[in-house]
């Protein structure tokens, strides 16, 4: 299993013990904030599915390059590092939004948004080329030696 | 990749890209209110990332990657696969017509109907696939 897949492997099972804590936390009445809800769901759908279909997804289909390196899997790398920094923005500012004036935390929600869509426009922009046909990965592999 | 995987692959992965976008301007407006209006697209966010990217990626995935039959058609009957893209994506589409520019009820039943059928269809032609080869 290449590096980047075992890396979002292991960030997904981090988010998805972290949706369900926040899961928890909503069911106490104490801890159970509105700002909480979007984030349980984020953190589930984006930070756990998601990225556990990209992370499987990049190991497992094919034309994958055998030499790692950030080069050679740079959209891959740079989705993972947007989503990342994107949906941990996200945590710290979306419930922060609400309970401070701070004009810091706008901009931080704003970048956050910003870096989740990238994240996901880099993970096409590398699997696209990737969904082939028998035939046509055996041209390319076939023009590639 | 046999064709139907690849289409309701890369079907996925558009809205996958068109729900994201959705969801960005989502939070944008959350940061900095611009467009009250904006969440009349929450239901299609919803609809196109769950319907649209997560289960029609891996239903499409599943298609590729499970177990072969040995004899005759390697993925089944074509036509019933054919079905399944036809259907979930009809399905999608009435759901998110009916959220966002009719508001019909009853368009958005025949949509979950329609990706009900599709999922049905799926299991029907998958479920003799599930198998293992090994003989112990």
């Amino acid at each position: 299993m290449p590096l980047i897949t075992r890396i979002y492997l292991k960030s997904g099972l981090i988010f998805f013990v972290g949706a369900l804590l926040l899961g928890i936390a909503l069911q106490i009445d104490a801890l159970a904030f509105t700002a909480l809800v979007p984030l349980f769901w984020h953190m589930l759908m984006l930070g756990w599915i998601t990225q556990i279909i990209m992370g499987v997804s990049l190991w497992m289909f094919p034309r994958r390059k055998k030499v790692e390196s950030f080069k050679n899997q740079c959209w891959a790398w740079i989705a993972y590092l947007f989503l990342e920094i994107g949906l941990i923005l996200r945590i710290i500012t979306e419930p922060l939004i609400l309970t401070s004036s701070l004009v810091v935390w706008e901009i931080l929600l704003a970048l956050s948004a910003i870096l989740q869509f990238m994240a996901v426009v880099f993970y096409t922009l590398e699997i696209w080329p990737r969904v082939l046909s028998k035939e046509k990965l055996k041209r390319v592999r076939k023009k590639e030696r | 990749m046999p064709t139907v995987s690849r289409w309701m692959i890369r079907i996925s992965l558009i809205y996958f890209v068109l729900s994201a976008a959705i969801g960005m301007c989502l939070l944008l407006n959350k940061a900095y209110p611009f467009y009250p209006e904006i969440w009349k697209f929450l239901p299609i966010h919803i609809e196109l990332m769950i319907f649209g990217w997560l289960i029609q990626f891996t239903l499409g995935t599943a298609y590729w990657i499970l177990p072969r039959f040995l004899k005759n058609k390697a993925r089944g009957n074509l036509g019933m696969a054919i079905t399944i893209p036809i259907l979930l994506n009809g399905g999608i589409w009435l759901v998110v017509l009916s959220s966002s520019i009719f508001n019909i009820n009853s368009l958005a039943k025949i949509g979950r109907i329609l990706e009900l059928l599709s999922v049905v269809v799926f299991i029907t032609l998958h479920w003799k696939r599930i198998v293992s080869y090994n003989v112990s």
